[in-house]
């Protein structure tokens, strides 16, 4: 379903000149499967999510989303995808109806079909009561839920969250992840990015552990855990980062 | 494009700025009130400035005649000033034992000629603040009356009366203003008075009667005024109403981050950044609008109050052509501006760094926008050419009822506009498609490490913003430079002094200096490979066959830009200078052959080698040729080498060397110059010049209409032949296959 080769993006930067967010990662993610992208910050995990969003375009490398290159048919893929991430806002000035029926109609979805998706996802989501509230109005969670019946609204095959509970109370963050299994149970192909590892453990079939925009270890919790001999997934994932960084210190020092 | 997706974002976006506050309070809100207390406010300083009474000193007053009296019963003669003027002026009375005032009339009397001085100004002006007075009135000697007057038969001086006012205060201006009529008709009474008393006609100190007369007929002149007033209105709103929604929709969407959520969706950039537009561009339309319609209603009450009882002051309401007219232009008005805005508002990270760009995009438009206010500003060819003005100046004879006039050069001033429309709606589609301007992060910028930066990852070649900093420092440098050597050279020598050290401080060391410090190969970086000889003969048989075409292209510009009296002046300075010149040689060398090196290496050396890295060599080679036009200081000489920079453009990509450039660069000048220095002698003693050349009025040579013809289209079929066989595509492809890996294994090497 998701294919990534090679895929790489840097970066000018007036202050500390080239930057690479992405050093040539590669992974595989399918349909029905919960990918965990972890990482500290910085790590590169909401760049490789812009790119798969077709938000960016990458330095070299490539991705297949359901059989679309992200170079070649980034207008095709983005029929292909729901993009949720902590920078996703809702607007301030439109009513929940008005907003989730707008990306509705750029989807493409005519009006008949449209109103029954809104009608079962305000249903399924209980949003009911905030349908003529306007963004400015709404709690966080609320923005959070409109914000995922925005993403599906269209009803796409994979779906990305770029740490889409970060700031969340406990109530809707929970609610937010029970919506991600779901998805993943309903076939969709699900990537979530996340640096809270109770989340990762309790939803993802595979995980990246990415530091300096490379990934340092793939495969499911159980395989890397063996491979690293530790059971508890922060420690696993602070031990994998650590490693990672005194290796990066001592080739500095190595010149 | 999408353009149901269009409506929709634009849909959107009109909504959403309809339910914004503040948007809606400086659209709408603001024009319809703040109009009105303006309004408000004038006439209360108007009021303020009419009806506030002022104090007059009048010292000596005694020493005026009894008839005609200036002073009744210690006010103004009802006879010179009407009841308002006269209860406004209030005189106050000197005292008779005031030491101060009797020195003062001392000084006076004894010394008229002190007055001026600049001691009798300090008193004056410490006794006016000291009895709170504005105007002091002097009368330090008797004045006879007209009858002693006539009888003397003007063998006397006449006596003097001094006003003195304080032109820092404006209430002493109002007062000096109010008595000077006042004494002006006093003294016509006296002058007549005098005049009966020796039985003169009143007619002979008149002279000859003038009389002028405004022919205008009264919509006329109110048109004339609005034209000048409403389009520059008109513009000004239409780029303030277009900037706080671009801000709004663009930065302040990056903001609140909704910008990401929408481009990950399947609408296109550029159907988002069209939507958008149409909405600033709405917005914009409205803002002028609304301005418009509550500056008129509330200029005219305002005008009519101010004016009111004072004859040929009256004006009327804007013409409705004029309204007409203005709605009309008013699209491709707010088009430009909200594109122009757009694009800036775009690549401001936030509403607050967003606002910081209205300043700079209000500096260059005022000056556009400036221009057909002066008085001696008239739509022609050259103006209808300049952007925003041109319009203005159409905009202007429209509503003044010239259309003759006006529609002649309606389809230049169309094309500017629309051009400009059309290049700031693709900027706009450009920086909605740049990554590096929708996602540009918060970059702190430190010299230090800028120019590590620099120093570390210099590159093979310079990069797009080397050459525009070169471009930049060679304006700079030639600005102050141009105005540190003074006027106009006394001799040839010195001449080609300034004109070397001129090239080589402003263009040859910036571009030398920039190529070394900014790229490994500054070799490579000034084109300066080798050339083979037919490219090279191809070249100087370019420029050969392209000058009687320029020639008259340069005709052309001087038709539509024609030279200025001092221009003229100085072509002809120049010519003496010329004269002086040891020999042909030496013009070739300092006109001719010096500046078509030193301008070769700056512009289609490393400028252009910079700029190719938009990877687009058109829009290369039109940047470095406008930036080559605009470092002629003579708006003429810029549009005509601007001209010349693009084929030389051309000429430098497709054949990767400045050789053939400087051939043909020195070629071209040295004709212009051998051109202007041809004499009948040289030309009727050659067979082939005889043929080509013709001086039609015997003043000076020019190419004849037959070898323009034909060598402009030998020229051109060579520039097509260039463009369609680039010799260094031909180069490439003959290195074959062993090259091509040696150059691969070269890039390996330099990355291992």
């Amino acid at each position: 379903m998701i294919h990534v080769r090679k895929l790489r993006k840097s970066y000018q930067d007036l202050q500390s000149g080239a930057f690479t967010a992405l050093d040539g990662i590669s992974f595989d993610a399918m349909p029905g499967q919960v990918y965990g992208l972890l990482g500290p910050n910085g790590a590169g995990k909401t760049t490789a999510l812009r790119i798969l969003s077709t938000v960016l375009r990458p330095t070299s490398g490539t991705a297949i989303i359901n059989g679309f290159d992200v170079n070649e048919s980034p207008e095709k893929i983005r029929h292909q995808i729901g993009f949720v991430s902590t920078n996703t806002a809702i607007y301030d000035r439109m009513t929940a109806w008005e907003l989730v029926q707008y990306f509705g109609r750029l989807y493409g979805m005519d009006d008949d079909n449209l109103q029954i998706r809104m009608e079962h996802l305000f249903e399924r989501f209980q949003m009911n009561d905030i349908r003529n509230v306007l963004g400015s109005k709404m709690s966080t969670g609320m923005k959070q839920k409109v914000s995922i019946a925005r993403a599906i609204i269209h009803d796409p095959p994979v779906l990305i969250f770029d740490e889409a509970t970060s700031g969340l109370d406990i109530l809707v963050a929970r609610e937010v992840l029970r919506t991600v299994e779901q998805l993943a149970d309903q076939g969709k192909c699900v990537i979530f990015s996340s640096h809270i590892m109770t989340e990762v453990r309790r939803l993802c079939h595979r995980i990246a552990i990415m530091s300096h925009g490379r990934i340092l270890a793939e495969g499911s919790i159980e395989d890397i855990s063996q491979e690293f001999r530790e059971n508890d997934i922060e420690e696993l994932f602070y031990q994998i980062i650590s490693k990672h960084e005194q290796e990066q210190q001592r080739s500095v020092l190595s010149g | 494009m999408k353009w149901s997706n269009v409506k929709l974002i634009f849909s959107r976006e009109m909504r959403d700025q309809m339910r914004d506050r503040r948007t809606l309070f400086t659209v709408a809100v603001l024009p319809l009130i703040l109009y009105p207390l303006m309004g408000m406010a004038m006439l209360q300083v108007s009021q303020f400035m009419r009806e506030h009474p002022t104090d007059i000193w009048i010292v000596g007053a005694e020493n005026l005649p009894e008839s005609p009296a200036l002073v009744v019963d210690g006010e103004i003669n009802s006879k010179f000033a009407n009841e308002k003027d006269q209860r406004l002026m209030q005189l106050v009375a000197s005292q008779e034992d005031d030491r101060e005032f009797k020195s003062l009339i001392q000084s006076f009397k004894e010394n008229s000629k002190a007055h001026g001085s600049h001691l009798i100004d300090q008193l004056l002006d410490q006794q006016m603040a000291s009895r709170n007075v504005d105007l002091a009135v002097v009368i330090p000697s008797v004045i006879n009356s007209p009858r002693v007057v006539g009888a003397d038969n003007g063998q006397r001086e006449p006596p003097k009366i001094y006003i003195f006012h304080n032109s820092a205060k404006d209430k002493s201006k109002i007062a000096a203003q109010r008595f000077s009529d006042v004494i002006a008709a006093w003294q016509k009474t006296f002058v007549t008075d005098v005049l009966h008393e020796n039985n003169v006609p009143q007619t002979l100190i008149r002279g000859v009667d003038v009389t002028n007369t405004d022919v205008a007929d009264k919509a006329g002149v109110s048109a004339a005024m609005w034209s000048k007033i409403l389009p520059f209105i008109v513009m000004i709103w239409s780029l303030t109403g277009a900037f706080y929604p671009a801000i709004d929709l663009c930065a302040g969407e990056k903001e609140r981050g909704t910008f990401e959520t929408l481009l990950s969706s399947p609408a296109q950039r550029s159907e988002i950044a069209i939507g958008k537009l149409m909405t600033v561009i709405s917005f914009s339309m409205a803002t002028a609008l609304l301005n418009l319609l509550s500056m008129a209603v509330t200029g005219l009450f305002v005008y009519s109050r101010l004016t009111g009882g004072m004859e040929g002051l009256s004006m009327g309401p804007p013409p409705v052509s004029a309204i007409l007219w203005l709605v009309i232009a008013l699209i491709p008005i707010s088009g430009l501006f909200s594109a122009v805005a757009l694009a800036a508002a775009a690549f401001a990270r936030s509403s607050k760094e967003g606002q910081y760009y209205l300043v700079p995009l209000m500096m260059i438009s005022m000056p556009l926008m400036m221009i057909p206010m002066l008085p001696a500003a008239k739509l022609d060819l050259g103006t209808s050419l300049i952007p925003v003005s041109g319009l203005m100046l159409l905009l202007r004879g429209l509503i003044e009822g010239q259309y003759e006039q006006s529609l002649q050069f309606f389809a230049p001033v169309c094309g500017v506009t629309l051009v400009c429309c059309w290049l700031s709606v693709r900027w706009v589609i450009y920086q909605f498609n740049s990554e590096t301007v929708l996602f540009r992060a918060s970059e702190r910028f430190g010299v230090g490490a800028w120019v590590k930066q620099i120093a570390s990852q210099r590159s093979e070649l310079p990069s797009v913003g080397n050459a525009l900093l070169c471009c930049i420092m060679i304006l700079v440098l030639s600005f102050f430079v141009s105005f540190s050597l003074g006027g106009v050279p006394d001799s040839f020598m010195s001449f080609a002094k300034v004109s070397i050290a001129q090239l080589v401080t402003t263009v040859l060391v910036p571009a030398l200096f920039m190529a070394v410090m900014l790229s490994k190969n500054p070799w490579k970086s000034l084109r300066l490979n080798p050339c083979s000889v037919p490219i090279a003969c191809a070249a100087v048989i370019m420029a050969i066959c392209f000058h009687p075409l320029f020639m008259v292209f340069r005709e052309l510009v001087m038709v539509v830009y024609p030279l200025t009296g001092d221009m003229t002046g100085f072509e002809s300075a120049f010519e003496n200078i010329m004269a002086g010149a040891p020999g042909v040689w030496a013009i070739l060398l300092v006109m001719a052959i010096l500046p078509a090196v030193i301008e070769e290496l700056a512009f289609r050396g490393f400028i252009l080698s910079g700029l190719e890295s938009l990877k687009n060599k058109w829009q290369a080679i039109a940047i470095a040729s406008l930036f080559f036009g605009l470092s002629h200081s003579i708006i003429q000489q810029s549009v005509i080498t601007g001209v010349v920079g693009i084929i030389l453009g051309i000429i430098a990509v497709q054949t990767r060397s400045i050789l053939p450039c400087i051939l043909y660069h020195a070629t071209h000048n040295s004709l212009t110059v051998l051109l202007s220095q041809a004499q009948s002698h040289h030309v009727d003693g050659s067979p082939f010049l005889s043929r080509i050349l013709q001086s039609p009025e015997d003043v000076g040579y020019e190419y004849n209409i037959v070898a323009t013809v034909v060598m402009g289209v030998l020229a051109i079929g060579l520039l097509f032949w260039l463009i369609k066989f680039p010799p260094a595509e031909k180069a490439k492809k003959s290195e074959g296959p062993v090259a091509k890996d040696l150059e691969t294994l070269g890039h390996q090497t330099a990355e291992a």
